[in-house]
């Protein structure tokens, strides 16, 4: 079965921005003030004296002086080659150790990486400020020992990135290649792989510079980073600390410095690591453009297209669209129908043709943002558009209700079966808790669970699938829905299980008299239990009528390859089992003309050009859309490819879909 | 559940064996005669020679760490030579300072995180959320020391509603002891507060594309309730996770902000005996802190499997 297809936007392109550039900005001019502390005309930063102490910004000390009368800004400068200089350092003594580490584990995993990282989690399992404290505490403050102790402290991080990584390469195939080819580990290791980290290393150490340099700043305030006479941000706060109320700006230079550096670092770094970051790319959430459902169009009074009592579930030409990189995606694309009491229409289509789409759009399940929804439904003659998201909510649950094609998704893992399925009677019925619970109690005998009471007591995962989705029917059975929609309820189980859910749908349509949209890309359980199909592709209707007359004389090519594409269980096992070549179509970008003519044998030139739109056919109630259906004219007379799908069975109407 | 608890009681173990070895080994680190950087400089032959003796320093590394670690596993870590108190005392006077400062922050920083994390999910890329992540990521790079000055500045300084410095114990005053400590768990709880509001919006926005999620709109649930029933327990259980990983770098910021606001807790001991060469304390320190480290995260994984029903049944 293949996984519903799902619309990616390419990945995205993303300009750095200008808080990218400002921070670039900000760390060239203190890399810049650090390099040339000594040339530049500034006093030097220990002199003492070098004008009135505690002194805002004057020319001759833009930054004022501290409280012994030593220039700001000297001191910042010089402070920035302690800061960056032990960054530095400590950055490239992690990668250095760290770095080889994390290639040996990822590469040859098994034994060696369960050492390598059980070292590593207990190396992680030490407070790292209060180490280094003791450390410098007994070794001794100076620039090397500083440097020494956060370089070591940042070895885990840097193993655990770099395995990460090349666990991810070792896998690809330019890797697997140089290796079949005879290349040695070592050789592959460094030549293939270890380019490829260093992007994301670049990324990460920018990362571990705004932590190494808080980390020395806190050593430094502490006292316990180098020493007097040099200076030191951290320092410099300490020291500032003691003439807060007199002059602020003496603690206030180096806590701004130290922000906008660790900032400029950490927005950097992060920058950077979306960009090579592939997991990330995907998940950015869209920016809120306008309002999530569209007002209803124009003709928003609701026509009622024939006489007598309104339909039970209405569905006037809907529209859904996405807005992603690549422009609007089409998932339903002008789709109608109508549905009464008591019966069940099945929608069928391949994966991606909308079908799940259509029935999320009919109850406005979809995502906050990006989204274009426009058309109709009507439940009773009622525009459900017409309602906001509060008086919606009343309807769902209630006289919609939902069952979804993954029974093993669709439960909360970390709550009770008793908990959900108590919940729609507690919040749409107002029973208590002991009523919502005998209430459930009975829901689940209805619907074939054996003890119902140890069922509500237990967990989803301690459950079969098929009791699973037994559960999933019985809460969306609590409130006595009106119309029930299952999208794809038995894909995911086991077969001998699917045939018993769709006999307990089938019934419990017939005892409540509910309607049913039942979703299905197989054609055998439609055949069963559907009264009308529709026939979804590429976000459109392409065929619709009575679920016999459609199975045993289908008028679109679409429907007739997919016909053929079901699985007969009962044929020769050694018949071959066909398919639809191609795959469907872009939805932000369909075909012109019939949307399916690219993978259609018996597509003329018409077909390419020109849309067909649905046609009654002579059977009541039937429709399609196509230019030269099945069963009119005749196949010898189509173009290329006419063979591929008649050459083994002509007679359509001979295909059976019991399975 | 049982056999997952004796894995990781074992696990413990060895890890707090590994602990109290690097303790016991850093005095090895002081260089010279680590008897006369003990004594400090003005100690005699026989004075000398009487700390060598206690610390066993003429036995062989194995056995004196041996002997040691039967003190500490007995409550003794020795006796300070400069203030002649046991530093297993000292420890104890100053640890409820510290663990109240922890947890206050920790309560504060959780009682806004989580809030923020959910308004921001809710609408991930809206207004409030893109408010919220710029200023997580600003809490995020700004160091414990700098955002403290600059509250004390603030609150202390310039409106002098709260006190910059100073203790008062809960059972002298308890409302003393709330305002004394509230700067200081304010300034801890910043960056941690930033920590986990980012973890918990990317994991509710994770959790918000569950299957299980949908079906509770089809069933007509209002987004509050989706939000505090359905999304954010199976969230909170990765939150539980990363507040034990980030225990760490919660202590190293206990002990700036000890220094900085003057309360006697045992980051402050530790710091002040480092500078008064008092090597037993710092040693007994650092060793209680990275023990209670070790102890609490062990804690955090059981409490993990409690709240995850998944692990809990998993036998």
């Amino acid at each position: 079965m293949l996984p519903e297809q799902k619309t990616v936007p390419a990945k995205k392109r993303r300009r750095f921005g200008w808080g990218f550039r400002l921070a670039l900005l900000w760390l060239l001019l203190v890399i810049g003030a650090a390099l040339t502390a000594d040339l530049l005309p500034l006093p030097d930063p220990g002199t003492t004296l070098t004008g009135e102490p505690e002194t805002g910004p004057t020319p001759g000390h833009p930054l004022g002086t501290d409280g012994l009368g030593r220039d700001v800004l000297s001191r910042m400068a010089h402070g920035a080659r302690v800061s960056l200089g032990v960054g530095l350092g400590a950055v490239f003594l992690g990668l250095l150790i760290g770095g080889p580490l994390g290639l040996i584990a990822g590469y040859y995993r098994g034994v060696v990486d369960r050492i390598i990282m059980t070292a590593n989690d207990i190396v992680l399992a030490f407070p790292a400020l209060v180490f280094a404290l003791a450390v410098i505490a007994f070794a001794g403050a100076s620039v090397r020992n500083v440097l020494v102790v956060l370089g070591l402290l940042g070895v885990p991080a840097w193993v655990r990135l770099v395995r990460g990584v090349t666990l991810a390469f070792a896998q690809r195939e330019f890797v697997t290649a140089a290796r079949t080819l005879g290349a040695r580990g070592s050789t592959v290791m460094w030549r293939e792989i270890a380019p490829n980290v260093v992007l994301p290393a670049v990324s990460y150490a920018f990362i571990i510079m705004a932590v190494v340099v808080v980390a020395e700043g806190s050593l430094a305030f502490l006292g316990l980073s180098v020493q007097a006479p040099t200076p030191t941000w951290g320092g410099m706060i300490n020291e500032g600390r003691s003439t807060l109320e007199t002059a602020t700006h003496i603690v206030l230079v180096p806590s701004v410095v130290m922000f906008l550096t660790v900032l400029a670092f950490n927005l950097v770094g992060d920058r950077l690591r979306e960009l090579t970051d592939v997991r990330q790319s995907g998940l950015e959430p869209a920016r809120p453009q306008r309002p999530a459902v569209r007002a209803p169009a124009a003709d928003a009074a609701p026509a009622p297209r024939r006489e007598g009592p309104p339909p039970l579930l209405d569905v006037v030409d809907l529209h859904t669209g996405f807005r992603t990189e690549r422009g609007l995606v089409r998932a339903v694309d002008g789709v109608s129908f109508t549905l009464e009491r008591g019966r069940t229409l099945a929608v069928v289509g391949e994966s991606g043709s909308g079908k799940s789409m259509l029935i999320r759009s009919i109850l406005g399940l979809l995502p906050g943002s990006g989204v274009e929804r426009s058309g109709h439904v009507h439940l009773e003659g009622e525009d459900l558009a017409g309602r906001g998201p509060e008086d919606m909510r009343k309807v769902l649950g209630t006289r919609l209700a939902t069952v979804f094609q993954d029974p093993m998704t669709a439960l909360n893992p970390v709550r009770t079966v008793g908990t959900q399925v108590t919940e729609p009677l507690r919040v749409h019925r107002k029973m208590s808790r002991a009523e919502a619970y005998e209430t459930a109690e009975r829901l689940l005998a209805s619907v074939g669970i054996p003890e119902p009471r140890r069922v509500l007591r237990s967990h989803p995962h301690q459950l079969s699938g098929g009791m699973r989705q037994r559960i999933t029917i019985a809460m969306a059975l609590s409130c006595d829905p009106e119309v029930l929609f299952a999208d794809e309820p038995t894909t995911a189980l086991d077969v001998t299980v699917q045939r018993q859910i769709l006999r307990l749908l089938h019934r419990q349509r017939d005892e409540r008299d509910m309607a049913m949209v039942l979703v299905s890309h197989d054609l055998a359980v439609v055949a069963d239990h559907a009264d009308e199909v529709i026939v979804m592709y590429a976000g459109r209707v392409v065929e619709r009528g009575p679920a016999d007359a459609l199975f045993t004389a289908p008028r679109m090519r679409y429907t007739e390859a997919l016909l053929r594409a079901a699985p007969d269980l009962s044929a020769p096992s050694h018949s071959r089992l066909e398919v639809i070549e191609g795959r469907p179509p872009d939805l932000a970008a369909p075909p012109a003309g019939c949307r399916f003519h690219p993978r259609c044998p018996f597509a003329r030139e018409r077909c390419r050009t020109e849309e067909p739109a649905l046609v009654e056919d002579t059977i009541p109630g039937r429709s399609y859309a196509c230019w030269y259906p099945a069963g009119e004219v005749p196949d010898e007379g189509t173009e290329e490819g006419a063979g591929d799908l008649t050459a083994e069975d002509g007679n359509v109407g001979s295909v059976r879909h019991g399975g | 559940m049982a056999l997952v608890v004796l894995r990781r009681l074992a696990q413990l173990i060895f890890v707090l064996l590994v602990v109290t070895l690097l303790a016991f080994w850093m005095i090895n680190l002081l260089p010279g005669d680590p008897a006369m950087q003990i004594l400090g400089y003005g100690g005699d032959e026989a004075a000398l020679a009487q700390v060598r003796a206690e610390l066993g320093l003429n036995d062989p590394f194995w056995s004196r760490y041996a002997d040691w670690l039967g003190g500490v596993v007995t409550g003794d870590l020795g006796t300070s030579y400069i203030s002649s108190i046991p530093v297993a005392e000292s420890l104890a006077d100053r640890l409820p300072v510290t663990i109240e400062l922890l947890v206050l922050s920790q309560v504060i920083s959780l009682g806004l995180a989580i809030p923020a994390g959910l308004a921001a999910a809710r609408r991930a890329g809206g207004l409030l959320d893109r408010v919220l992540t710029t200023t997580s990521f600003g809490l995020l790079s700004t160091p414990v020391f700098v955002s403290g000055v600059v509250l004390i500045m603030v609150f202390a300084v310039r409106w002098p509603l709260l006190p910059a410095t100073g203790y008062t114990p809960f059972t002298t005053d308890p409302v003393e002891n709330l305002r004394s400590l509230l700067l200081p768990s304010l300034t801890l709880a910043a960056g941690q507060l930033a920590v986990y509001a980012r973890l918990l919006r990317s994991d509710l926005i994770a959790t918000l594309q569950e299957d299980y999620i949908t079906l509770a709109r089809a069933r007509g649930l209002s987004p509050r309730r989706i939000l505090w029933r359905h999304a954010l327990r199976p969230s909170a259980i990765s939150l539980v996770t990363v507040i034990g990983l980030n225990l760490g770098a919660l202590i190293g910021g206990a002990v700036i902000i000890e220094m900085l606001f003057g309360l006697p807790g045992v980051g402050r001991l530790i710091v002040d005996s480092i500078f008064a060469r008092d090597y037993l304390v710092v040693q007994g320190g650092v060793l209680l802190v990275a023990v209670g480290y070790v102890v609490v995260n062990f804690a955090i994984d059981l409490l993990y499997g409690l709240l995850d029903p998944r692990i809990r049944h998993a036998s």
